[in-house]
């Protein structure tokens, strides 16, 4: 793509997501129009002095739909940035950023604090499940004789297997009641229930983890074309490899905490920006960033507002429209090649 | 409401007229979409869930349980006498082999998933070894019952007595339920109500057409999801913080008890705002009387008398 292409892009992105805030802050079950739900946060910004609606509407805007609509934005660019790594990195065009057992890490750790009677701190134990798992799998891959991207690959599968058998079996043996609901729900990845310190766990792991791989865009290009390539020109393979790992499973291990394992954005997106954009990593990456936070953000409003007053969980959402999407690619990808 | 309630006492004065009635043999019924034939009176029953096992100790059924599982919460003390002795077979729900090693004769199952192949076995499974099951008529999904009113509770009472031959003893509890149920007054305060069931991210909230939806119009409450036909739904807060409900109905369960659904309204930023959250407008059902049966009347009785405590002086 040449510059100005790229520049009319990337703007015609970021106006499409401003675009996508300002409608979708507008949406709801509750009836508020986009001129109060607009007042109320200009209200909260400092940008207006009395606010426009009661207290309850007002927290409405402000603690429900806000919360959900920043970390929607965060989870979908965080998500889909992850997955163009992994797939570069394993140069796997399946890989997502659930690769190395991260998910069903998570989920087993969200699943036992949630039985422990802890719900509130689930985010806290799908965390730290998510870093044991990446542990485990690169540990297992180290015994293997070193972790290449296929014997990672295939101890997170190994691991992934073993964390989600727990899981079932913890669900087996001790929910009682409807308390499976809950659980099930989050397995599907939903972004409900969203509070401001979600979302700002969001945006944090994506202000730390984020300008790792974006600055790293010319070593991923090299990466394509294998780890010899990419050491016959000067890139310290082991290095990059080992920052790009740990910034991809930091911020995925944070995502699936606060949305759970939200399906088909790190897989589908990056594979629609690269047919858009090509694959130079310089473009590839903060395209694939914009376009999941947009897709994410339509997905979450869908799921919150649609079915009025039920809540679908987002995740049944990403799946209903990645997969046809998904294969959309695959079928222009095979006219291409 | 009213003409309800007069049918049920017509209804029950109807069924208490034969007073000699008796139960023909074999009995054929269809159940959830399914027919069963009761060759006599069973003499070894198994309940799945709470409502099926109260409903049995109502009826004075207890020398006939020769097995229970997945108890949703403890007997009630009316019942707890009765009960005492019971056999738990599991905690959850048991497997088909414990279930077939007790030698029953009629399995009686609060949900229709406890049916399923993993859990006591497939209804035809079960008809082939000579094994009646039944399904509490409000709980069927396989056909979908009609709205849930106390006619179709007393209706279910009345049809395990037919199948017990204790048409007595049903046409009582149900005279005696319709009688009690006939001496509530309906709330007349306009008060609107969300059924809170279960669920911390996304609420599970009673519907328009199963148990939460009859008890709370029994108690005159509006019911702010009674529109949706369902028996239970995940609900969206926003859904609940916009109706700003009167009273919260709050059910009270191990897995996520009427506490914790009262800290966690008091704590979470918006639903700390609902009026009926700031003036703790709380009404406690327990879990097991959350489902159709025996103990909805009791619930019903209980629950206005709660209803009735409540202020509503400050607002609405």
């Amino acid at each position: 793509m040449s510059w100005p292409a790229r520049t009319i892009a990337y703007l015609a992105l970021w106006a499409l997501l401003l675009a996508s805030v300002t409608i979708a802050v507008t949406l709801g079950p509750a009836g508020i129009s986009a001129g109060d739900a607009w007042g109320t946060i200009f209200h909260h910004l400092g940008l207006r002095a009395d606010p426009p609606l009661s207290p309850l509407r007002d927290a409405i805007v402000w603690e429900l739909r806000l919360p959900r609509v920043v970390a929607a934005l965060g989870v979908g660019a965080g998500l889909a940035l992850a997955g163009t790594v992994m797939q570069v990195m394993t140069r796997n065009p399946l890989a997502d950023p659930y690769l190395l057992g991260l998910s069903s890490g998570a989920a087993l750790g969200a699943v036992i604090f949630l039985l422990m009677g802890a719900a509130l701190l689930m985010p806290l134990g799908a965390f730290l499940g998510s870093l044991g798992a990446l542990a485990l799998a690169l540990l297992v891959a180290a015994l293997l004789g070193g972790a290449t991207p296929s014997r990672a690959i295939l101890a997170g599968i190994c691991i992934a297997a073993l964390a989600s058998a727990a899981t079932s079996l913890l669900i087996f043996w001790s929910a009682t009641g409807d308390s499976y609901r809950e659980i099930l729900n989050w397995l599907l990845g939903s972004l409900s229930g969203t509070v401001w310190s979600d979302a700002a766990l969001v945006v944090v792991a994506l202000i730390v983890c984020a300008p790792v791989i974006l600055l790293s865009g010319r070593g991923l290009d090299a990466f394509a074309f294998g780890e010899a390539s990419a050491a016959s020109l000067g890139i310290d393979v082991a290095r990059l490899r080992w920052t790009l790992l740990a910034a991809t499973a930091l911020l995925t291990g944070v995502m699936v905490a606060v949305g759970g394992a939200i399906g088909f954005v790190g897989l589908v997106v990056p594979h629609a920006v690269r047919l858009a954009v090509g694959s130079r990593h310089r473009v590839l990456l903060p395209a694939s960033m914009l376009v999941g936070a947009i897709f994410m953000l339509w997905s979450d409003t869908v799921a919150r507002s649609l079915f009025d007053p039920r809540e679908l969980p987002v995740g049944i959402v990403t799946a209903l429209v990645g997969a046809p999407a998904f294969l959309l690619i695959l079928l222009r990808y095979r006219r291409i090649t | 409401m009213r003409a309800a309630i007069i049918l049920g006492i017509c209804l029950a004065a109807l069924a208490a007229v034969p007073a000699e009635a008796a139960t023909t043999y074999p009995l054929t019924l269809n159940n959830c979409g399914m027919d069963i034939t009761v060759p006599k009176s069973p003499a070894r029953v198994v309940a799945i869930k709470s409502t099926a096992t109260e409903m049995l100790l109502s009826l004075g059924l207890a020398d006939r349980i020769v097995g229970i599982g997945f108890q949703d919460g403890p007997l009630p003390d009316t019942l707890a006498a009765a009960g005492r002795d019971l056999k738990v077979l599991a905690d959850k729900v048991p497997s088909s082999e414990v279930v077939l090693g007790t030698e029953p004769d009629f399995i009686y199952g609060g949900w229709e998933s406890n049916f399923a192949g993993d859990a006591v076995g497939e209804r035809p499974m079960l008809s082939r070894l000579g094994i009646a099951s039944y399904v509490a008529p409000a709980a069927c999904r396989t056909v979908k019952p009609p709205k849930l009113s106390f006619d179709g509770v007393f209706g279910e009472i009345a049809e395990i007595g037919a199948i017990f031959d204790v048409e007595n003893e049903a046409a009582a509890l149900v005279a005696a339920q319709s009688a009690a149920l006939g001496a509530v007054v309906p709330d007349a305060r306009g008060l609107t109500a969300v059924w809170y069931s279960s669920g911390t991210k996304a609420p599970y909230v009673g519907a328009g057409n199963n148990a939460p939806a009859m008890i709370m119009d029994a108690l005159g409450l509006a019911n702010v999801f009674g529109s949706v036909d369902d028996g239970w739904i995940s609900a969206n807060w926003e859904a609940v913080a916009d109706a700003n409900p009167d009273v919260f109905v709050l059910v009270d369960s191990a897995w996520n008890s009427a506490a914790q659904k009262k800290k966690l309204l008091a704590e979470n930023p918006v639903t700390s705002r609902l009026d009926a959250v700031i003036h703790t407008r709380y009404l406690v059902i327990p879990f097991p009387a959350s489902e159709a049966g025996v103990r909805n009347v009791p619930a019903v009785v209980d629950m206005a008398r709660q209803l009735k405590a409540l202020s509503f002086d400050t607002a609405p």
